[in-house]
């Protein structure tokens, strides 16, 4: 399908190739052709006169014996053509010399050369009949013409053809680039051997992908590096701050901690995201049922109805991260009642609030921006992450504002298909499955 | 049958809890709230010291930092599991696929990511226990209560079980392959006993972690994958199949 596209398309460097190739030839043949041309007229013009005035001077000759003007040899100077008397009157030397002149666009298309001499004060003539000549050269010409299309049409083609080996190494650098971007950073051009500027190309494609991709697993490292630094002294807060007695000094003291605890955990999870290093582990999953027990995790307040529900195929921790960010979103910049409601393939998260401030529905959400005073305190990151899980699950998430008020995020989930039931392609047990 | 007791009161004794984790501050921040749940901790700062404090004997349960000093938390599950199969939660402050996958294919039972709450360790050393224990998983977790060991399960005795070369005795709590005796770990016991009473049976990964794990859907269901592979190297390869998409089963 490409193959037959890019072949369509007028713009290909192929037939811009082809139509350069077009040009030289075409450039070259008629060069050609017009020197050929030239130079066979003007040998026929020389033979043409030496004939002439070879059979002028024999004519002349038999006059000379026989005193009768032999066939054809014209005497009256009316029957002459005026430029061969001009000729005659301006080039006479020695009162010896002959001249000639071709007579191109005689009667019919009948050319003939005329000889000329002044013999005994006036001038005699004769004329020679240059017709097979004409068309002897008219044929020539038809030939060259004939062969150069010929050639023309041979060399387009085949130059059109010798374009696609390039062509076919730059579609290769581009598909490699475009797999680069769209997030395989293991795909390389491969283009090997060559000199010439598109193995140029293919290498810096490759040291291109090289370098994201050290970029890339630096940042992971760094990821796993700043996880494990801030999470054990974390660690050690969240388990002593939990040994301490109880009291108002002690319950600000945990509360803080919770916080610093899930604020550390959404940078880690986006700066997951941003890696581009999640990958789903997708399978069939009743819908309802994570949901509700997703809602029951996060403690929160929310209404949840249930109208259809069907499986659907996702990854169920990520989902469960998705619909509690949603809801502890709700619950802090909207206000309750908070509504949960699983239809079909899609759950919505709908609260009562002020809704979503415009910015945020016009550019997405901004990390550790709320958008509005009214939308309350909060770092934002909350959305932030659910678009990014939703995202890695393929699934959608809208946003939007209620007509009567409050603030509405749906998220749309791929269903199972009969073959998407098989949701894992192997064993699973290879450790790459998931890398956080 | 004998109640293992230390005391000699006629109480079940405290389930005994050997913490290696070289913070010091969650070391013993951990060991006072475990033992504020009634479990006996004895805490090692190393991998090494681990290992020592392992071979010393007496401790029910094993709770493994993974990168620690000396000898790491995947090393020292690794020695461990070559004598014992002691129950090993292991506790990663990286959560990646790396530090989880080695320290399951080391042959932990179970992991949980720092920080995590006191009540989930608990639940989680509860649910590692009760496997050791094989005493049915109660519906419901009471979070009071100390925690004892139960090591006189009696229980009316099914015949022995046999698939293949295979042969279970669940009364006995016994496994034998082709008359050699099988030493499987708590887990990797009750989750063949899962499938032996599911034979021929396709168990979904999300049954497997609810029924072995008493997880929910925020499992992760690589445990399972290698436990199964784990299991699958001491009972036959072809004893368990992989169904695409679905789960395992075990093959009759």
């Amino acid at each position: 399908m490409d193959h037959a596209h890019s072949l369509l398309n007028w713009r290909s460097l192929r037939w811009k190739i082809a139509l350069l190739v077009a040009v030289a030839c075409c450039g070259t043949a008629l060069t050609v052709g017009v020197l050929v041309h030239r130079s066979t007229e003007a040998r026929s013009m020389n033979d043409g006169g030496a004939r002439a005035i070879n059979r002028l001077s024999q004519a002349l000759k038999d006059y000379e014996r026989d005193g009768v003007a032999p066939d054809g040899l014209v005497t009256q100077p009316a029957a002459m053509p005026g430029q061969l008397l001009d000729r005659l009157e301006h080039e006479q030397g020695d009162g010896q010399a002959m001249v000639t002149w071709y007579e191109g666009g005689g009667p019919g298309d009948h050319p003939s050369m005329w000889a000329a001499r002044t013999h005994r004060g006036s001038p005699v003539a004769l004329e020679t009949d240059m017709t097979s000549d004409l068309l002897t050269r008219r044929a020539l010409d038809r030939h060259m013409w004939k062969y150069s299309l010929i050639a023309l049409a041979v060399m387009v083609p085949l130059s059109a053809l010798a374009a696609e080996l390039p062509n076919r190494r730059l579609r290769r650098v581009a598909r490699t680039a475009r797999r680069v971007a769209a997030g395989d950073l293991a795909a390389r051009t491969a283009a090997g051997r060559g000199r010439d500027e598109v193995a140029a190309i293919s290498a810096a494609v490759d040291t291109m992908a090289d370098s994201l991709r050290e970029r890339l697993l630096a940042e992971q490292r760094f990821t796993a590096d700043v996880a494990h630094e801030l999470r054990t002294p974390l660690m050690g807060l969240v388990t002593a701050s939990g040994l301490l007695p109880q009291g108002e000094a002690t319950e600000m003291v945990r509360d803080r901690v919770a916080v610093l605890r899930a604020l550390v955990e959404d940078l880690l999870e986006i700066s997951r995201l941003d890696a581009g290093a999640e990958r789903a582990e997708l399978r069939p999953v009743p819908l309802a049922d994570v949901v509700t027990e997703a809602l029951a995790r996060t403690g929160l307040d929310a209404r949840l109805s249930t109208v259809g529900a069907q499986p659907v195929m996702t990854d169920p921790r990520r989902l469960d991260r998705i619909v509690s960010n949603l809801v502890a979103n709700a619950h802090r910049h909207g206000r309750p009642p908070v509504e949960v409601t699983v239809t079909g393939t899609g759950v919505t998260v709908r609260d009562h609030g002020p809704g979503f401030p415009p910015e945020l529905l016009a550019e997405g959400p901004q990390r550790f921006r709320t958008g509005a005073a009214e939308r309350g305190t909060g770092h934002g990151l909350g959305l932030t992450i659910a678009l990014g899980q939703a995202q890695v699950i393929g699934a959608e998430l809208s946003l939007t504002n209620q007509p009567d008020g409050g603030a509405a995020a749906t998220l749309g989930l791929p269903a199972v298909t009969d073959r998407g039931g098989m949701g894992r392609e192997d064993d699973g047990t290879g450790p790459d499955r998931r890398s956080h | 049958m004998m109640a293992y007791s230390a005391s000699g009161d006629g109480l079940p004794a405290p389930v005994a809890v050997l913490l290696v984790e070289d913070d010091e501050v969650i070391r013993r921040s951990v060991a006072m709230a475990l033992e504020r749940y009634g479990y006996r901790i004895t805490t090692a700062a190393d991998g090494l010291a681990g290992l020592e404090a392992f071979r010393d004997g007496g401790h029910d349960l094993l709770l493994l930092d993974v990168m620690l000093p000396q000898l790491d938390g995947i090393g020292l599950c690794r020695r461990i599991r070559e004598t014992s199969t002691v129950p090993i939660l292991m506790m990663s402050a990286r959560g990646d696929a790396l530090d989880v996958v080695s320290g399951l294919e080391a042959g932990a039972d179970d992991y949980v990511v720092k920080p995590v709450d006191t009540s989930v360790l608990v639940a989680r050393i509860r649910s590692l226990m009760r496997r050791a224990m094989l005493v049915p998983a109660p519906a419901s977790q009471a979070p009071t209560g100390p925690a004892t060991v139960a090591r006189s399960v009696e229980r009316p005795g099914p015949a022995l079980l046999r698939f293949g070369d295979l042969a279970i005795d669940p009364a006995g709590l016994e496994v034998s392959r082709a008359q050699a005796p099988v030493a499987l770990a708590p887990t990797e016991l009750r989750l063949l006993l899962e499938f032996a009473a599911n034979p021929g049976i396709v168990l979904d990964r999300q049954t497997l972690l609810r029924n072995v794990w008493d997880y929910g859907w925020d499992g992760d269901s690589r445990v399972v994958d290698l436990c199964v592979q784990r299991l699958r190297k001491k009972i036959g390869a072809e004893r368990i199949e992989t169904v695409r998409g679905f789960g395992y089963k075990l093959r009759p």
